[in-house]
C-alpha cells in the first residue's frame, strides 16, 4: 500500500466521521421536535460503519493482493429507541390524555457520542499527518 | 550422436532484441511521466481549492489532503531533482 494510498484510507474516515457528526447535529437540533411531516415526534438517526474497498478497480494488481480498506457510513437508520412522553396539556401537540410524546434522543449520549466523534475525526487527522511526517523523513534518507 | 549447434541468440546491437520486445520507456519518458504525475496532483489540488472557495466542496479535509499530496510527490520530485543535478555535477567533474 502506498503511502498516499494511506491518505485515501485517512480521507474515507474523514469523511465517514463528518457525516456522523452531521446526523448528531440533526439528532440535537431536533431533540424537541414533537411533530414532523411523518406525524410523530422526530426520530433519533443513528449511523453505522463498514469497511469498503477504495482501490481503483480498473488496476490489475488492486484486484490481487493491494486492497486498500477504508471505511464509510453504511447506513443511516432510525433508532428504535422508546420516546418519552410528558404531560403537558398546554402543548399543542399533546395527546387526548394530555401526553406529549417528545423524541428518542438523549441529549447527554448525544453529546458523549459527538465527544467520540471529534475525538475520532482527530486520531485520523494524526494518522494523516504521521503519515506525511514518515515520507517526509523518508525523503531525509541519504542526505 | 547428434550435435546441435550452440544457439546464443543475437549478440550484436540492440535491435533485434529491441524490435522483439515492447519499447521499453527511456529514463526520460519516466521522468516526464512522474512530472506529469506531479502536476496532475497540484491540479487536483488547486481544483480542490477552487471549489472550497466557491462553497462547492464542504469537506475541508478532502482539500487539505489533495494539497497535502500536491505538497508530497512535489518533495519527492525536488529530491529526485536534486540527486539527477548531483550525478550530472559528479560526471562533470570527471578528469578526462
Amino acid at each position: 500500500m502506498g503511502i498516499l494510498n494511506i491518505l485515501r484510507v485517512g480521507a474515507s474516515a474523514l469523511n465517514a466521521q463528518r457525516l456522523r457528526m452531521e446526523t448528531i447535529a440533526t439528532n440535537i437540533a431536533n431533540v424537541q421536535s414533537t411533530k414532523t411531516d411523518d406525524g410523530g415526534p422526530y426520530v433519533k438517526k443513528e449511523t453505522t460503519f463498514v469497511p469498503t474497498d477504495l482501490s481503483d478497480s480498473k488496476v490489475f494488481s488492486s484486484m490481487l493482493s493491494e486492497k486498500v480498506e477504508g471505511v464509510k457510513v453504511g447506513e443511516i437508520r432510525n433508532s428504535d429507541k422508546p420516546f418519552e412522553k410528558v404531560y403537558d396539556p398546554g402543548h399543542p401537540d399533546a395527546d387526548g390524555e394530555g401526553y406529549v410524546t417528545y423524541p428518542n434522543v438523549n441529549l447527554l449520549s448525544e453529546m458523549a457520542d459527538m465527544m467520540v466523534a471529534t475525538r475520532a475525526y482527530e486520531a485520523n487527522v494524526n494518522v494523516v499527518n504521521t503519515t506525511k511526517e514518515m515520507y517526509l523523513k523518508a525523503l531525509d534518507i541519504g542526505k | 550422436m547428434k550435435i546441435e549447434s550452440i544457439n546464443i541468440g543475437p549478440l550484436t546491437g540492440n535491435a533485434p532484441l529491441g524490435s522483439a520486445k515492447k519499447p521499453s520507456a527511456s529514463f526520460g519518458d519516466i521522468l516526464k511521466d512522474s512530472i506529469q504525475k506531479v502536476t496532475d496532483l497540484e491540479k487536483d489540488a488547486n481544483l480542490q481549492t477552487e471549489k472550497l472557495t466557491r462553497m462547492e466542496n464542504q469537506d475541508i479535509h478532502n482539500t487539505m489532503i489533495s494539497i497535502e499530496k500536491a505538497d508530497l510527490s512535489y518533495h519527492l520530485m525536488m529530491q529526485v531533482r536534486n540527486k539527477i543535478i548531483s550525478a550530472y555535477e559528479e560526471v562533470m567533474r570527471m578528469q578526462v
